[in-house]
């Protein structure tokens, strides 16, 4: 039984339902705009790290550096997608 | 169809390493479709004109139990994996079946969900909050809807033909597909939901 049940992604679940019980925090007890956010986007970038390496297998292969390139570019182009257009249709108007 | 015994079977041949680097590379397209669904929402989540806020309308308990259900569907997928990967097809299959029951649960919980926005007034056309709401979540909810379909025929083959480096490398690839809807969704719950409800 403990055959189909690895330590690795049990653990790697145990982790992210607590990270997911952290950022819920952020609803039950009152806190700062500035906290609730460095709580959110550290929480959910570490559990989409978690995904990555322990159940998407991506660091096993000798594709690991071509699939890491391409994420990052992904990332990279959401991210500046994301807070380019924040950048101009909000901040620039404060 | 040269096969390496020393990997496990689903990058066993050159085309199923293939197969999979190139998923990734779909999955990349992936990240930048929801960024940009992202952004929109950001910009237009308080244009919210004569309809209600995200405050007004969403409820913490359906949310929570879409994120636990998703999490713990990511989860039985990963060990079904596992399993393959010990070549232990039965206890693959009924992972992936697990897996794919807690996606219609999940699908559950969103259609309710979507009943109670139209039930309060925050339809398609209520506003532009609104609006960049239900596409963003309804985008990922058609992503969950098609995987549950995908997954149905794997699984479907996989009964049929037994595990095969075929087989094994269309799992996997579904196993990607499934992570990457969890970690959309750790987004939006963080960014829509809870950002929304403080």
């Amino acid at each position: 039984m403990s055959d189909l049940f690895p330590l690795k992604q049990v653990m790697g679940f145990a982790l992210s339902i607590i990270l997911t019980i952290i950022a819920a925090c952020v609803y039950f007890f009152d806190m700062s705009m500035p906290i609730t956010m460095t709580i959110l986007l550290v929480t959910a970038f570490i559990q989409a790290g978690l995904q990555l390496v322990v159940f998407m297998h991506a660091s096993e292969t000798k594709d690991k550096p071509a699939i890491y390139t391409n994420i990052y570019y992904a990332l990279i182009i959401a991210l500046v997608t994301i807070f380019g257009t924040l950048l101009c249709m909000i901040w620039g108007y404060l | 169809m040269k096969i390496d015994q020393s990997l496990p079977l689903e990058y066993s041949t050159q085309q199923n390493q293939l197969n999979i680097l190139g998923f990734w590379v779909f999955i990349g397209a992936e990240i930048m479709l929801f960024g940009t669904l992202f952004a929109a929402y950001f910009v237009l989540v308080d244009r919210t004109g004569n309809g209600p806020t995200g405050a007004d309308i969403f409820e913490i308990t359906p949310v929570l139990f879409e994120t636990f259900i998703l999490l713990t569907s990511s989860f039985t997928i990963g060990l079904g994996i596992h399993a393959m990967r010990k070549g232990y097809t039965k206890a693959m299959i009924t992972f992936y079946v697990l897996t794919l029951l807690l996606g219609v649960v999940f699908i559950g919980f969103e259609v309710y969900e979507f009943i109670h926005y139209v039930h309060v007034g925050a339809g398609l056309q209520t506003s532009a909050f609104t609006a960049t709401l239900l596409t963003t979540l309804g985008t990922h909810g058609a992503h969950v809807t098609f995987g549950v379909f995908w997954g149905m025929f794997i699984v479907y083959q996989l009964i049929q033909r037994g595990l095969t480096p075929e087989t094994a490398n269309k799992s996997f690839i579904f196993s990607l597909y499934w992570h990457f809807l969890d970690v959309v969704w750790i987004f939006i719950f963080s960014f829509i939901y809870l950002k929304g409800m403080v």
